[in-house]
């Protein structure tokens, strides 16, 4: 039986090349980066080596990246330390955001910003939404259910205009754009003065690197409560020994999807259509959930109207197909997914909705495969 | 040719359930999974404790190519099994909630939403054998559980089926791994389901104000103190947190006064008795025409040899024991045989 893996954005596998790069830290190279013996320090300049390579992918300098243990950690550390930093804010975060930015907003005065049914956040309410007390701004960069790209750019005008406003008329709270990037790396552009954002998160699992393995982008002359006391490590808004490894892969990983970015892009998207197509033809009556321009070219989700979208998961899943049915944490659970809500899709087409994403080992004989099974399980 | 017969097999996600629908269905019976949503508590840190039994149950389902389906009886377990519970913990008696779950909930809630729904006939994964509405110790001793069925009524039997009390648990297992279930190596289940990770304990503390309270032993000296009466069960030997010596065993309490009295001596008479009284008595197929019982209180306790007396008003009956017995615990079931025929039984009274 085949085994057709269909669930890249939930995790990847990790690159040769990056396990190669990480081994030693394990064994020849294990020290403590902080300790003084000359060993040590060569450690310590890997780190900083690595810590430029990811800065020069994102267009920033070496001290604007801090290490984190994965996506959730660089999202809690970017909310918590603005927002405990102001506490008397509020902030916006977009109605389809991952449960690690929607949980730590919790904790905060948050609004959402609206969605349309494409799945893309509306900027004109967006400007309506910023008030004076507006210290923080989290918008996506991709989707991870629907794969629907965010206007970041357009989301970073508006917020420069309301730092020129600020700086007019006196008003001290200043205000930032974070976006969760972590399902855009493979695919998408991440200069951040491009982008125009404050601070951004990255996630090493979702980029063929070791999973708890990520990054925040700290714009400089963004400050940061602490987050995470100790050593001071992470220029102290991080502390704990770095983890050496997972730092060197991270770092090779993003180069290595970098360096792959414009070709992987066609490629996929090469797929992503002939999956479409497939679909069409021979499942009539399937309907695709969010914006098909505005995407992520590895993310397929559609609902199947009249079916139960965990068993159809668990029997593609006998026959050698593993995809999902929205974010992996939501699974059988009473509510369903946020997103799909946001977008106006019922409760009822929620649960027959299935998620396919794409990544660099898949090939168009995996995507035959999953829609005739798919067909014959459906038909 | 008659009709292919349709049962609805109640799947928990554990393997004796996945067993029985695989054995059905191999049999030749249309069998469609019926995953039945019980009461849980909500606790910290388990977000929705029984998904991994659902996505097991289900995933069976998918393996063997049958329905599934998804019973809720959330609201009426809650009240018939666990509020039931709680209030014969708060008068001092040691509920079994299996039991009560196999009357209200499985052989009758269950059974009347799967007839109404399409069932001719309803399976679980229990260990023990039907004929005829009549019902059977099951062919492994070792896993027989007829203590927990004896209130099943007829009518209920004769729509059931129980294709594990063919077999023993080792042969379930192996069945499990020929026919490739995903739940073939699952732990047993252990305890109350829905009391689950907690235990019973910091369970009841939840619903009942408890107080601490004397412990008092066999010469009326204050051994120590417990957290509350409620938590004992008479008949015990019990960690009572008085400290070392020898095991004290639990011989009455008070609820009352919040009084537990314990013993040291396992020779002491109020732990023995030679007489079981029984109260709420449910006959499976009527009363029996012979007076000689085998009486069980516990789940797979051996089987003790009585003498049946029915009280006038037949609501009530006594056994006289041939031989003494280590003290029934007030709230357990006691349940009478003839051989490998469960007769019915009833609660244990003082």
């Amino acid at each position: 039986m085949p085994k057709v893996y269909l669930d890249y954005a939930a995790a990847t596998p990790v690159d040769d090349d990056v396990l190669r790069v990480m081994k030693p830290y394990f064994f020849d190279i294990f020290y403590n980066p902080s300790a003084i013996y000359l060993s040590a320090k060569a450690v310590k300049n890997d780190i900083a080596m690595a810590r430029a390579k990811v800065a020069i992918l994102l267009g920033a300098k070496p001290s604007e990246i801090i290490f984190t243990a994965g996506g959730t950690e660089a999202n809690n550390i970017a909310i918590r330390g603005i927002m405990d930093k102001f506490p008397k804010s509020e902030m916006l975060i977009s109605s389809i955001e991952h449960e690690s930015v929607r949980e730590p907003a919790k904790d905060y005065t948050v609004n959402e910003i609206p969605v349309n049914k494409q799945g893309i956040a509306n900027t004109d309410k967006l400007k309506k939404m910023i008030t004076n007390t507006t210290a923080l701004v989290s918008v996506m960069y991709a989707n991870n259910e629907i794969g629907t790209i965010q206007p970041i750019q357009e989301i970073s005008k508006i917020i420069d205009e309301v730092k020129k406003y600020r700086k007019k008329n006196g008003i001290k709270l200043p205000i930032y754009l974070h976006t969760d990037a972590a399902q855009a790396p493979v695919y998408l552009q991440l200069q951040t003065h491009k982008l125009g954002v404050d601070l951004m998160t990255l996630n090493g699992g979702k980029i063929y690197g070791p999973k708890q393995s990520g990054i925040l982008f700290i714009k400089a002359g963004v400050n940061l409560q602490s987050v995470i006391k100790g050593g001071g490590q992470e220029r102290g808004i991080r502390s704990g020994t770095e983890n050496v490894p997972s730092i060197i892969g991270f770092a090779k990983a993003l180069d290595i999807v970098t360096a792959k970015r414009s070709m992987q892009l066609k490629e996929t998207q090469k797929l992503q259509e002939y999956f479409y197509s497939l679909i069409k033809e021979k499942l009539p009556g399937v309907i695709i959930n969010g914006s098909v321009k505005h995407r992520l070219p590895n993310n397929i989700h559609i609902t199947i109207p009249g079916t139960d979208n965990e068993r159809i998961l668990m029997e593609l899943d006998e026959r050698g197909v593993m995809c999902a049915t929205g974010s992996a944490c939501s699974a059988s659970n009473d509510e369903p997914s946020h997103v799909l809500s946001a977008i106006g899709i019922s409760e009822k087409d929620a649960r027959s909705s299935l998620r396919f994403t794409l990544g660099n080992y898949t090939t168009k004989q995996d995507i035959e495969y999953t829609v005739d099974i798919l067909t014959d399980i459906c038909l | 040719m008659t009709k292919q017969k349709t049962v609805y097999v109640g799947m928990s996600g554990g393997v004796d359930s996945s067993v029985t629908a695989a054995l059905l269905k191999d049999q030749g019976y249309n069998v469609v999974g019926v995953y039945m949503k019980n009461w849980t508590k909500s606790l910290p840190g388990f977000d929705c404790p029984w998904k991994e039994d659902f996505q097991d149950a289900k995933r069976v389902a998918v393996q063997l190519g049958i329905d599934f389906k998804v019973f809720d009886f959330e609201t009426e377990y809650k009240h018939k099994v666990v509020d039931y519970m709680i209030e014969e913990y708060k008068t001092g008696r040691t509920p079994n909630p299996d039991i009560m779950c196999n009357q209200e909930i499985k052989f009758k809630l269950f059974l009347e939403t799967a007839l109404e729904d399409g069932a001719d006939l309803v399976a679980t994964g229990h260990y023990a054998k039907v004929k005829n509405g009549k019902l059977y110790k099951a062919k492994d001793d070792n896993k027989d559980q007829t203590y927990f069925l004896y209130r099943v009524t007829e009518d209920a039997l004769r729509k059931t089926l129980f294709p594990l009390g063919e077999y023993t648990k080792p042969e379930v297992r192996k069945l499990a791994k020929k026919f490739n279930l995903v739940t073939a190596s699952k732990k047993e289940s252990m305890g109350i389901c829905f009391v689950g990770k907690v235990g019973i304990k910091e369970f009841l503390s939840q619903y009942v104000e408890t107080m601490p309270g004397d412990i008092i032993d066999e010469n009326d000296k204050t051994v120590g103190q417990h957290e509350g009466a409620i938590f004992y069960t008479i008949g015990q030997r019990q960690g009572l947190g008085v400290g070392g010596g020898l095991p004290y065993y639990v011989v009455d309490k008070d609820m009352a006064s919040n009084k537990v009295y314990v013993t040291t001596n396992l020779n002491d008479k109020r732990l023995w008795t030679r007489k079981l009284r029984l109260i709420n008595v449910h006959w499976i197929n009527g009363r029996p025409a012979n007076n000689l019982v085998e009486v069980r209180t516990r789940h797979r306790a051996k089987c003790s040899v009585g003498t049946l007396y029915i009280a006038p008003s037949k609501k009530n009956i006594a056994i006289e024991l041939d031989q003494e017995i280590r003290a029934a615990t007030p709230g357990q079931s006691a349940v009478l045989y003839q051989g490998d025929l469960v007769l019915g039984g009833g609660i244990i009274t003082l």
